[in-house]
Protein backbone atom coordinates (compact mmCIF):
# COMPACT_ATOMS: atom_id res chain seq x y z
CA UNK A 1 0.00 0.00 0.00
CA UNK A 2 1.56 3.23 -0.61
CA UNK A 3 2.07 5.51 1.99
CA UNK A 4 0.15 9.00 1.61
CA UNK A 5 2.87 11.69 0.82
CA UNK A 6 3.48 14.09 3.61
CA UNK A 7 2.16 16.98 4.48
CA UNK A 8 4.30 19.85 4.61
CA UNK A 9 5.16 20.62 7.85
CA UNK A 10 6.01 24.47 8.94
CA UNK A 11 9.73 24.76 9.20
CA UNK A 12 11.53 24.67 12.47
CA UNK A 13 13.71 27.53 11.08
CA UNK A 14 10.86 30.13 11.24
CA UNK A 15 11.79 31.66 14.44
CA UNK A 16 15.22 31.69 13.48
CA UNK A 17 14.88 33.68 10.39
CA UNK A 18 12.19 35.76 12.54
CA UNK A 19 15.05 36.69 14.98
CA UNK A 20 17.71 37.29 12.14
CA UNK A 21 15.19 39.71 10.64
CA UNK A 22 14.65 41.33 13.58
CA UNK A 23 18.21 41.82 13.79
CA UNK A 24 18.67 42.96 10.61
CA UNK A 25 15.95 45.42 11.13
CA UNK A 26 17.66 46.61 14.52
CA UNK A 27 21.35 46.91 12.45
CA UNK A 28 19.64 48.79 9.61
CA UNK A 29 17.71 50.71 12.40
CA UNK A 30 21.70 51.95 13.62
CA UNK A 31 22.77 52.77 10.11
CA UNK A 32 20.19 54.85 8.86
CA UNK A 33 20.80 57.09 12.66
CA UNK A 34 24.41 57.32 11.66
CA UNK A 35 23.45 58.54 8.30
CA UNK A 36 21.45 60.91 9.22
CA UNK A 37 23.48 63.73 10.80
CA UNK A 38 25.70 63.99 7.42
CA UNK A 39 23.08 63.59 5.10
CA UNK A 40 20.90 66.40 3.60
CA UNK A 41 18.80 66.69 7.26
CA UNK A 42 21.90 67.12 8.98
CA UNK A 43 22.10 70.95 7.29
CA UNK A 44 18.84 71.30 9.01
CA UNK A 45 19.78 70.80 12.50
CA UNK A 46 19.19 73.70 14.62
CA UNK A 47 22.36 75.36 16.00
CA UNK A 48 22.76 74.10 19.37
CA UNK A 49 23.17 76.94 22.03
CA UNK A 50 26.24 76.78 24.35
CA UNK A 51 27.27 78.69 27.51
CA UNK A 52 30.54 80.20 25.50
CA UNK A 53 31.33 83.63 28.25
CA UNK A 54 33.64 86.68 26.91
CA UNK A 55 35.19 85.53 30.48
CA UNK A 56 35.87 81.98 28.80
CA UNK A 57 37.29 83.51 25.81
CA UNK A 58 39.27 86.20 27.51
CA UNK A 59 41.00 83.46 29.50
CA UNK A 60 41.87 80.76 26.85
CA UNK A 61 43.60 82.25 23.84
CA UNK A 62 43.03 80.66 20.48
CA UNK A 63 44.55 81.60 17.18
CA UNK A 64 42.64 84.15 15.51
CA UNK A 65 42.66 85.60 12.14
CA UNK A 66 40.31 88.19 10.68
CA UNK A 67 38.96 91.33 11.31
CA UNK A 68 38.62 91.92 15.21
CA UNK A 69 35.25 93.63 14.66
CA UNK A 70 33.77 90.63 11.91
CA UNK A 71 29.93 90.14 12.45
CA UNK A 72 30.60 86.52 12.15
CA UNK A 73 33.18 84.90 14.61
CA UNK A 74 33.66 80.94 14.05
CA UNK A 75 35.76 78.97 16.36
CA UNK A 76 37.16 75.87 15.33
CA UNK A 77 38.17 73.03 18.54
CA UNK A 78 40.17 70.31 16.52
CA UNK A 79 42.95 67.82 16.50
CA UNK A 80 46.20 67.87 14.43
CA UNK A 81 45.74 63.93 14.55
CA UNK A 82 42.40 63.67 13.80
CA UNK A 83 41.73 62.47 10.39
CA UNK A 84 38.53 64.53 9.86
CA UNK A 85 40.03 67.62 10.95
CA UNK A 86 43.11 67.08 8.36
CA UNK A 87 40.13 66.76 5.77
CA UNK A 88 38.13 69.62 7.12
CA UNK A 89 41.13 71.57 7.20
CA UNK A 90 41.77 71.03 3.22
CA UNK A 91 38.27 71.35 1.85
CA UNK A 92 36.10 73.19 3.67
CA UNK A 93 38.65 75.78 5.99
CA UNK A 94 40.56 77.28 3.04
CA UNK A 95 37.12 78.39 1.33
CA UNK A 96 35.80 79.50 4.83
CA UNK A 97 38.98 81.56 4.83
CA UNK A 98 38.67 82.80 1.68
CA UNK A 99 34.81 83.79 0.85
CA UNK A 100 34.40 84.84 4.96
CA UNK A 101 37.91 85.45 6.90
CA UNK A 102 39.32 87.45 3.88
CA UNK A 103 36.20 89.23 2.81
CA UNK A 104 35.84 90.42 6.29
CA UNK A 105 32.55 88.45 7.60
CA UNK A 106 34.32 86.62 9.85
CA UNK A 107 36.94 86.08 12.34
CA UNK A 108 38.41 82.94 12.71
CA UNK A 109 39.83 81.50 15.92
CA UNK A 110 41.50 78.19 16.20
CA UNK A 111 41.17 76.04 19.54
CA UNK A 112 43.48 73.00 20.11
CA UNK A 113 41.74 70.25 21.19
CA UNK A 114 44.17 67.21 21.16
CA UNK A 115 42.24 64.08 21.22
CA UNK A 116 43.80 60.25 22.31
CA UNK A 117 46.31 59.71 18.87
CA UNK A 118 49.10 58.94 19.71
CA UNK A 119 50.35 62.83 18.78
CA UNK A 120 47.63 64.78 19.50
CA UNK A 121 49.40 66.59 22.47
CA UNK A 122 52.38 67.12 20.95
CA UNK A 123 51.17 68.37 17.32
CA UNK A 124 49.02 71.08 19.25
CA UNK A 125 52.57 72.07 21.14
CA UNK A 126 54.12 72.56 17.85
CA UNK A 127 51.41 74.59 16.32
CA UNK A 128 51.74 76.69 19.03
CA UNK A 129 55.66 76.64 18.66
CA UNK A 130 54.84 77.96 14.87
CA UNK A 131 52.65 80.53 16.39
CA UNK A 132 55.68 81.68 18.36
CA UNK A 133 57.47 82.58 15.43
CA UNK A 134 54.41 83.98 13.87
CA UNK A 135 53.72 81.60 11.31
CA UNK A 136 51.07 79.54 12.73
CA UNK A 137 48.56 80.08 9.89
CA UNK A 138 51.60 79.04 7.34
CA UNK A 139 52.29 75.99 9.28
CA UNK A 140 48.62 75.22 10.45
CA UNK A 141 47.24 73.65 6.47
CA UNK A 142 50.61 71.96 6.05
CA UNK A 143 50.67 69.60 9.28
CA UNK A 144 47.28 69.00 8.35
CA UNK A 145 48.42 68.30 5.17
CA UNK A 146 50.93 65.48 6.01
CA UNK A 147 49.49 64.19 8.59
CA UNK A 148 49.47 60.47 6.84
CA UNK A 149 53.02 61.24 6.73
CA UNK A 150 53.72 61.81 10.99
CA UNK A 151 50.43 60.18 12.54
CA UNK A 152 52.14 56.81 12.22
CA UNK A 153 55.58 57.55 12.38
CA UNK A 154 57.59 56.93 15.86
CA UNK A 155 59.47 60.75 15.52
CA UNK A 156 56.98 62.78 14.43
CA UNK A 157 59.13 65.94 14.83
CA UNK A 158 61.41 64.44 11.89
CA UNK A 159 58.80 65.79 9.58
CA UNK A 160 57.64 68.77 11.07
CA UNK A 161 61.39 70.51 10.86
CA UNK A 162 61.61 69.98 7.31
CA UNK A 163 57.69 71.61 7.11
CA UNK A 164 58.83 74.48 9.49
CA UNK A 165 61.42 75.00 7.32
CA UNK A 166 59.06 74.65 3.95
CA UNK A 167 56.98 77.56 5.74
CA UNK A 168 59.77 79.68 6.42
CA UNK A 169 60.12 79.02 10.42
CA UNK A 170 63.89 78.61 12.21
CA UNK A 171 63.78 74.82 12.41
CA UNK A 172 66.17 75.27 14.95
CA UNK A 173 64.13 77.03 17.33
CA UNK A 174 60.83 75.29 16.20
CA UNK A 175 62.73 71.65 17.10
CA UNK A 176 63.67 72.71 20.56
CA UNK A 177 60.11 74.78 21.24
CA UNK A 178 58.39 71.61 20.45
CA UNK A 179 60.92 69.26 22.36
CA UNK A 180 60.52 71.59 25.48
CA UNK A 181 57.48 71.57 27.12
CA UNK A 182 56.90 75.29 26.86
CA UNK A 183 52.71 75.41 25.73
CA UNK A 184 52.04 72.51 27.52
CA UNK A 185 49.51 75.26 29.68
CA UNK A 186 48.22 76.84 27.17
CA UNK A 187 47.27 73.42 25.44
CA UNK A 188 45.63 72.43 28.26
CA UNK A 189 43.69 75.59 28.71
CA UNK A 190 42.23 75.22 25.04
CA UNK A 191 41.40 71.53 25.59
CA UNK A 192 39.54 72.26 29.04
CA UNK A 193 37.79 75.09 27.44
CA UNK A 194 36.78 72.97 24.79
CA UNK A 195 35.51 70.45 27.51
CA UNK A 196 33.09 72.92 29.24
CA UNK A 197 31.93 73.71 26.10
CA UNK A 198 30.79 70.04 25.54
CA UNK A 199 32.93 69.84 22.44
CA UNK A 200 33.21 65.92 22.17
CA UNK A 201 34.62 65.00 18.66
CA UNK A 202 36.47 67.15 16.46
CA UNK A 203 36.36 69.40 14.46
CA UNK A 204 33.76 70.76 16.47
CA UNK A 205 32.48 74.77 15.31
CA UNK A 206 30.37 77.25 17.27
CA UNK A 207 29.44 80.23 14.81
CA UNK A 208 29.08 83.57 17.08
CA UNK A 209 29.04 81.31 20.62
CA UNK A 210 26.78 78.27 18.88
CA UNK A 211 27.66 75.02 18.08
CA UNK A 212 26.88 73.60 14.66
CA UNK A 213 27.32 70.42 13.06
CA UNK A 214 30.35 69.17 11.57
CA UNK A 215 29.65 70.78 7.60
CA UNK A 216 30.03 68.25 5.10
CA UNK A 217 30.27 71.31 2.09
CA UNK A 218 31.50 74.91 2.49
CA UNK A 219 28.15 75.54 0.73
CA UNK A 220 25.98 73.64 4.14
CA UNK A 221 28.43 76.02 6.38
CA UNK A 222 27.30 79.35 4.55
CA UNK A 223 23.60 78.19 4.53
CA UNK A 224 24.06 77.67 8.52
CA UNK A 225 26.24 80.68 9.12
CA UNK A 226 23.65 82.64 7.19
CA UNK A 227 20.77 81.56 9.70
CA UNK A 228 22.97 82.08 12.31
CA UNK A 229 24.19 85.88 11.43
CA UNK A 230 21.63 86.54 8.61
CA UNK A 231 22.75 90.07 8.25
CA UNK A 232 26.82 89.35 7.36
CA UNK A 233 26.45 88.61 3.88
CA UNK A 234 24.53 91.91 3.03
CA UNK A 235 26.39 94.88 1.13
CA UNK A 236 27.39 95.86 4.22
CA UNK A 237 30.43 93.53 4.38
CA UNK A 238 33.23 95.34 3.43
CA UNK A 239 36.28 93.46 2.08
CA UNK A 240 39.42 93.64 4.21
CA UNK A 241 42.31 95.72 3.81
CA UNK A 242 45.63 93.42 2.88
CA UNK A 243 47.24 92.73 6.55
CA UNK A 244 44.23 93.83 8.10
CA UNK A 245 44.04 89.84 9.62
CA UNK A 246 44.22 90.23 13.69
CA UNK A 247 47.86 88.86 15.30
CA UNK A 248 47.47 85.19 16.18
CA UNK A 249 47.50 84.16 19.95
CA UNK A 250 44.87 86.73 20.19
CA UNK A 251 42.81 86.46 22.38
CA UNK A 252 39.11 86.96 20.74
CA UNK A 253 37.55 90.10 22.11
CA UNK A 254 33.92 89.11 23.74
CA UNK A 255 32.05 90.55 20.97
CA UNK A 256 28.52 90.73 20.61
CA UNK A 257 27.20 87.93 19.84
CA UNK A 258 29.97 85.55 21.12
CA UNK A 259 27.26 84.46 24.15
CA UNK A 260 24.29 82.41 23.03
CA UNK A 261 20.85 83.72 23.49
CA UNK B 1 -8.88 11.37 8.47
CA UNK B 2 -4.98 11.79 8.69
CA UNK B 3 -3.58 12.79 11.43
CA UNK B 4 -1.03 15.97 11.16
CA UNK B 5 1.67 14.04 12.80
CA UNK B 6 0.81 9.96 11.54
CA UNK B 7 2.27 10.17 7.68
CA UNK B 8 5.54 11.81 8.80
CA UNK B 9 6.33 9.36 11.27
CA UNK B 10 6.62 6.75 8.29
CA UNK B 11 9.54 9.15 7.03
CA UNK B 12 12.68 10.02 8.01
CA UNK B 13 12.53 13.75 10.06
CA UNK B 14 14.34 16.05 8.35
CA UNK B 15 17.77 16.90 10.61
CA UNK B 16 17.37 19.38 13.04
CA UNK B 17 19.38 22.42 11.96
CA UNK B 18 22.70 22.22 14.05
CA UNK B 19 22.07 25.26 16.44
CA UNK B 20 25.66 26.03 16.30
CA UNK B 21 25.15 27.15 12.18
CA UNK B 22 22.41 29.06 13.27
CA UNK B 23 24.47 30.79 15.66
CA UNK B 24 26.99 31.47 12.73
CA UNK B 25 24.80 32.65 10.63
CA UNK B 26 23.46 35.21 13.31
CA UNK B 27 27.14 36.40 13.82
CA UNK B 28 28.06 36.41 10.10
CA UNK B 29 24.60 39.06 9.87
CA UNK B 30 26.00 40.84 13.23
CA UNK B 31 29.66 41.18 11.18
CA UNK B 32 28.32 42.32 7.81
CA UNK B 33 26.37 45.16 10.12
CA UNK B 34 29.72 46.30 11.67
CA UNK B 35 31.00 45.83 8.47
CA UNK B 36 29.10 47.48 6.49
CA UNK B 37 29.09 50.60 9.12
CA UNK B 38 33.15 50.86 8.93
CA UNK B 39 32.79 50.44 4.92
CA UNK B 40 30.09 53.62 5.24
CA UNK B 41 32.90 55.24 7.42
CA UNK B 42 35.72 54.47 5.23
CA UNK B 43 33.92 55.45 1.66
CA UNK B 44 32.83 59.00 3.37
CA UNK B 45 29.45 58.26 2.99
CA UNK B 46 29.15 59.30 6.80
CA UNK B 47 31.03 61.62 8.65
CA UNK B 48 31.84 60.07 11.82
CA UNK B 49 32.68 57.21 13.50
CA UNK B 50 30.85 56.37 17.02
CA UNK B 51 34.04 54.97 19.16
CA UNK B 52 33.49 54.82 23.03
CA UNK B 53 36.98 53.11 23.32
CA UNK B 54 39.72 53.56 21.45
CA UNK B 55 40.45 55.83 18.56
CA UNK B 56 38.73 53.96 15.80
CA UNK B 57 39.03 56.96 13.42
CA UNK B 58 43.14 56.81 13.56
CA UNK B 59 42.85 53.75 13.24
CA UNK B 60 40.50 53.71 10.04
CA UNK B 61 43.19 56.28 8.71
CA UNK B 62 46.37 54.15 9.16
CA UNK B 63 47.57 52.38 5.81
CA UNK B 64 46.37 49.40 7.34
CA UNK B 65 43.08 49.80 7.11
CA UNK B 66 43.13 49.49 3.12
CA UNK B 67 44.13 46.11 1.53
CA UNK B 68 44.59 45.74 -2.58
CA UNK B 69 43.18 49.54 -2.92
CA UNK B 70 40.01 48.00 -1.33
CA UNK B 71 39.12 49.24 2.43
CA UNK B 72 39.23 46.47 4.93
CA UNK B 73 36.04 46.78 6.28
CA UNK B 74 34.62 46.40 2.72
CA UNK B 75 36.37 42.78 2.24
CA UNK B 76 34.93 42.06 5.92
CA UNK B 77 31.64 42.86 4.25
CA UNK B 78 32.27 40.44 1.81
CA UNK B 79 33.26 37.99 3.82
CA UNK B 80 30.61 38.54 6.28
CA UNK B 81 28.17 37.94 3.60
CA UNK B 82 30.04 35.13 2.03
CA UNK B 83 29.78 33.29 5.37
CA UNK B 84 25.59 34.00 6.47
CA UNK B 85 25.25 32.68 3.08
CA UNK B 86 26.71 29.34 3.10
CA UNK B 87 25.56 29.09 6.92
CA UNK B 88 21.37 29.90 5.47
CA UNK B 89 22.29 27.23 3.30
CA UNK B 90 24.09 24.80 6.03
CA UNK B 91 20.57 24.90 7.76
CA UNK B 92 18.71 23.54 4.90
CA UNK B 93 17.60 19.63 5.61
CA UNK B 94 19.63 18.69 2.32
CA UNK B 95 23.05 20.61 3.51
CA UNK B 96 22.70 20.30 7.12
CA UNK B 97 25.73 17.33 7.01
CA UNK B 98 27.39 18.59 3.60
CA UNK B 99 31.09 18.43 3.88
CA UNK B 100 31.42 21.31 1.46
CA UNK B 101 29.08 23.69 3.74
CA UNK B 102 31.15 22.79 6.97
CA UNK B 103 34.85 22.70 5.07
CA UNK B 104 33.48 26.11 3.34
CA UNK B 105 32.46 27.81 6.91
CA UNK B 106 35.81 26.60 7.96
CA UNK B 107 38.03 27.46 5.48
CA UNK B 108 36.45 31.03 5.45
CA UNK B 109 36.73 31.86 9.07
CA UNK B 110 40.39 30.50 9.66
CA UNK B 111 41.42 32.95 6.81
CA UNK B 112 39.03 35.57 8.53
CA UNK B 113 40.33 34.67 12.12
CA UNK B 114 44.43 34.86 10.74
CA UNK B 115 43.82 37.86 9.20
CA UNK B 116 42.39 39.60 12.24
CA UNK B 117 45.02 38.30 14.68
CA UNK B 118 47.55 40.66 12.08
CA UNK B 119 45.01 43.18 12.30
CA UNK B 120 44.94 43.09 15.99
CA UNK B 121 48.79 42.98 16.21
CA UNK B 122 48.99 45.99 14.39
CA UNK B 123 46.38 47.81 16.41
CA UNK B 124 48.50 46.50 19.50
CA UNK B 125 52.14 47.61 18.75
CA UNK B 126 52.47 49.17 15.42
CA UNK B 127 49.65 51.81 15.66
CA UNK B 128 49.56 51.41 19.66
CA UNK B 129 45.59 52.27 19.23
CA UNK B 130 42.41 50.43 19.35
CA UNK B 131 39.30 50.28 17.25
CA UNK B 132 36.23 48.68 19.59
CA UNK B 133 34.55 47.83 16.15
CA UNK B 134 37.80 46.34 14.31
CA UNK B 135 37.77 44.07 18.38
CA UNK B 136 34.24 43.60 17.52
CA UNK B 137 34.60 42.56 14.23
CA UNK B 138 37.46 39.99 15.70
CA UNK B 139 35.86 38.64 18.10
CA UNK B 140 32.89 37.77 15.98
CA UNK B 141 35.16 35.83 13.16
CA UNK B 142 36.47 33.90 16.13
CA UNK B 143 33.92 32.72 17.47
CA UNK B 144 32.24 31.73 14.04
CA UNK B 145 35.78 29.70 13.96
CA UNK B 146 34.90 28.06 16.79
CA UNK B 147 31.21 27.11 16.07
CA UNK B 148 32.41 25.99 12.70
CA UNK B 149 34.46 23.35 14.18
CA UNK B 150 31.54 20.75 15.10
CA UNK B 151 30.42 20.97 12.15
CA UNK B 152 33.32 19.34 10.15
CA UNK B 153 32.84 16.13 12.93
CA UNK B 154 29.29 16.01 11.68
CA UNK B 155 30.24 16.27 7.92
CA UNK B 156 30.24 13.58 5.64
Amino acid sequence: MPRPAPKPRRSSLTPFYVILGLVLLAGLAVLVTQLRPKGGAGANVPATAVTLTPEQLQRVKGMSRGREDAPITIYEFADYACPHCAQYAALIEPVIVERMVNTGRARYVFYEFPLQFRWSWLAARAGRCANEQGKFWEFHPMIFARQSDWAFDSDPLSKWGPLAQQVGLDQGKFEECVRSDRYQKEVTESSQLGNSLGVGGTPTLFVNGRKIETPNSYAQFEEEVRRIAPGAFGDAAAPAAPGAAAPADAAPAPAAGTTAP
Amino acid sequence: MVDDEGPELAHDPPPAPPLARMAIALLALIGVLVAVYLSLYKLGVIGGITCQVGSCEQVQASPWAVLLGIPVAVWGVGAYLAILAIALLGLQPAYVHSRRVALALFGLSAVGVAFSAYLTYIEAYVIEMWCQWCVTSAVIITVIFLLSIPGLRRAR
